[in-house]
Formats: C-alpha cells, sequence, structure tokens
C-alpha cells in the first residue's frame, strides 16, 4: 500500500516519531530478505537494513510523497547501498561469501535453520529427506543467484524474491522499462543454465 | 521466429505480457522445436525455484538495535562508532583471507619465538659474547652492556633533559628496548615470508 507508506512518511516529517516505528515494521522483513539474497550475506543484511533506515531518517525532510513512492525509494538506497558494499569487499571477501554458501549447516546456520523450518513439509515421515534434498536446492540456487552479474542479479530479486513490478524495478534501477524486462529475462535464462544439474 | 528469438520470449509468454501477433509467433515455434519446448520447461520451473525460496526474517533485535543506532545519530550526526565498528569489522573480515590469516600467524609465531629466544638465551649463554654486526648481537649487548647502548642511543635521547641517561638505561627499562627490538624483527621477516 504505497499510500500508507507516503502518509506515515507524512506524519513523521510533521513530528510524529510513531510513525516513523511503523514504516520500518512494515518494511523490515521484505527488507532484509532483499539485502541477504542479493549481496549473499545474511549478517550484513541486517546492518545494511538498518542502515537503509537510517539514510531514510536522515533524507526525510526531502522526502516528497508526489511522484516518487517510498518502497522504490527505499529499495533504491538500499541497493547503492548494497553494490557500495560488494564495491568495498572486492575481492577482499570473496572467500567469506563464497564459504557462507558452500559450507553446510554449521556455519550458516541461521539462515538455513529458518529455511528448514519455513518450508518443511507437513508428513513427518518424510520431513528429514526431503527437507535436505530442498535445502540442497536452496544452497543451489543462492549460489547461482550470486554468481549472475550484478546489473541481472540486483533487477531479479528485485522481480522474483521481493515481487516487484517491472515499472516499480525500472524507478528503483533508473532504468528504461525495455532493459529492465531484457535484464530479467536474461537473468532467468543464465540462471536457467547455472541450474541445469539440479532442474 | 527462430531459436534466440524465442528465448527472448520466455518472460513475456510466462508472465502473459506477449501482443498477439508476437504470442503466435513464439507458440508456432514452440509447436515445432522440441528444444525449445524443453528450455522453456526448464526455464519455467527454474523461475519457480526461484521465487519459493523462503523469505529472511529479521532478528527479534532488529527494531531495538535501530533505534539504538538512530539514538546515536541523533545525538552525534555522522557517528563516529559507526565508522569506527565498520573498519574494525573490515579488519577482522580481512585475517579471513588465507593469505591474511598466514601473515597474521607468521608474525605471531615470529613474535612469540623472537620473546622466548630473546628471554631465554642468557640462561643457555652465560658469557655475553664480542660485539657483532648482526641485529641479534645488538640485542645481546642490550641485555649484558648497558655502557655499550649509551653509546648507541640516539642524540636526542642522549641529551634529553627531561630523562637522565641513567633514567633511560637503567634496568626496569631494558625489556622495553629488547621488545621494540623484536618488533622490529619479527615483522620485517613477515613481510617478505607472508606473501603480501
Ligand atoms: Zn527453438
Amino acid at each position: 500500500m504505497p499510500e500508507l507508506d507516503d502518509e506515515l512518511m507524512e506524519r513523521y516529517q510533521k513530528g510524529d516519531e510513531n510513525a516513523f516505528t511503523l514504516l520500518v515494521r512494515r518494511h523490515q522483513q521484505p527488507l532484509v530478505n532483499f539485502i541477504a539474497r542479493f549481496i549473499n550475506d545474511r549478517d550484513s543484511a541486517e546492518d545494511l537494513a538498518q542502515e537503509t533506515f537510517i539514510r531514510i531518517f536522515k533524507a526525510a525532510n526531502r522526502y516528497k510523497s508526489e511522484g516518487a513512492h517510498f518502497k522504490t525509494w527505499m529499495y533504491h538506497i538500499a541497493s547503492n547501498l548494497c553494490k557500495n558494499e560488494l564495491r568495498n569487499r572486492g575481492r577482499r571477501d570473496r572467500y567469506r561469501v563464497d564459504n557462507v554458501v558452500n559450507s553446510g549447516s554449521d556455519s550458516d546456520g541461521d539462515t538455513e535453520q529458518i529455511d528448514l523450518i519455513a518450508s518443511a513439509p507437513a508428513n513427518p515421515e518424510l520431513q528429514p529427506e526431503i527437507a535436505l534434498e530442498r535445502k540442497e536446492l536452496r544452497n543451489a540456487i543462492q549460489q547461482a543467484i550470486s554468481e549472475l552479474p550484478e546489473q541481472y542479479r540486483l533487477p531479479l530479486v528485485l522481480r522474483d524474491l521481493q515481487g516487484l513490478s517491472y515499472d516499480e524495478i525500472s524507478e528503483v534501477l533508473e532504468l528504461r522499462s525495455g532493459t529492465t524486462k531484457s535484464r530479467i529475462n536474461r537473468a532467468r535464462l543464465m540462471l536457467k543454465e547455472k541450474l541445469k544439474p539440479f532442474i | 521466429m527462430n531459436c534466440l528469438q524465442a528465448e527472448e520470449h520466455f518472460s513475456a509468454h510466462l508472465e502473459d505480457t506477449l501482443d498477439y501477433q508476437t504470442l503466435q509467433g513464439f507458440e508456432g515455434h514452440l509447436g515445432e522445436c522440441e528444444v525449445c519446448q524443453q528450455e522453456y520447461a526448464r526455464f519455467q520451473e527454474s523461475v519457480k525455484a526461484v521465487q519459493e525460496l523462503p523469505q529472511i526474517e529479521p532478528s527479534p533485535y532488529f527494531m531495538s538495535t535501530l533505534q539504538q543506532r538512530l539514538a546515536t545519530e541523533q545525538r552525534e550526526p555522522g557517528s563516529v562508532k559507526a565508522i569506527a565498528t565498520t573498519s574494525w569489522k573490515q579488519l577482522l573480515d580481512l585475517f579471513r583471507r588465507p593469505k591474511w590469516a598466514f601473515s597474521g600467524i607468521m608474525v605471531l609465531i615470529l613474535t612469540v619465538a623472537g620473546t622466548y629466544f630473546y628471554q631465554e638465551r642468557p640462561l643457555f649463554d652465560q658469557n655475553p659474547r664480542p660485539v657483532s654486526g648482526t641485529t641479534m648481537s645488538q640485542g645481546e649487548q642490550i641485555t649484558t652492556s648497558p655502557e655499550t647502548l649509551r653509546i648507541e642511543l640516539p642524540r636526542f635521547v642522549r641529551n634529553s633533559r627531561q630523562f637522565a641517561p641513567s633514567d633511560v638505561l637503567s634496568t626496569p627499562t631494558q625489556p622495553m628496548q629488547q621488545r621494540y627490538m623484536l618488533k622490529q624483527v619479527s615483522y620485517t621477516n613477515a613481510s617478505t615470508s607472508g606473501g603480501l
């Protein structure tokens, strides 16, 4: 509901602190998910999501509800923070990112524990095996996503994991509609190839 | 429509946004191309698999941590704390890299070994040796002969009025001098063997 976000933003601009808390509550989960999936690092995701809200908080006075939408504005700020983070890490952190994805339940315990609980099948007899298979597939998908070039990965995550419309994604990434569509299709084609051994 | 052109329309067909003419062309091609049929089926499956990835939840402390950070920001805009935390994090991350971790361990080993060597040496070698050109011999001289050290000290230390030469060269300060030498030795060795 972009209208409610805009109203909350306006209220916050007028000094209603509670409005900002409500905004955070509404968007914290999708934002953490977006960042974690995009940069493939759950630990830093929370930190960057908070940083996004701090930027929003600081720039609140400049926010104009006409034209811009809160959600696309938020993803725009978060995307830039993520890109900066990835650039700063560069090759230095390559080892760590790979490690997070490739390791079993030890080092990425938090994420995968949540994954298992969230998608565990109802039938208790089938539970362990299917859960393991699903976990492997999920790891493979996350790995494949993380291997996509940034310019394809970003619109793909916004579309297929965050469920944004093509228009919203174009707004977030400041791209023409045609470019957004072709990048998402290209990203999906690349993923299909990467996931060939699994699907 | 050929295979490459058909591939360009996979997403649009999946999301039902093709115009009539393109739809006809696309479905016409798929009707007679088995490869594209299979590829499109796999495309649909992989998109579905991605869309079904579970949502990652924020920790229960998300809001409280954010509120703390915001309070800090309000008190001191452009918070130093946040920057400091990041650089420490970055420094720690740096040593997660095998090469850097190795260098770190080498420095540690050399420092420990050096300290051990300097501390243990007099126990094994009671008689002071004559002066030689190496760093280690100089270190030995520091422990055994304060008189020699006095000569080697920089002019500003010798002429200092705040610290009398006798204070500088008194027994309690000798270990500090030793440690300073050890650090030099360790870093020199580590930087050449650590592979920067
Ligand atoms: Zn074909």
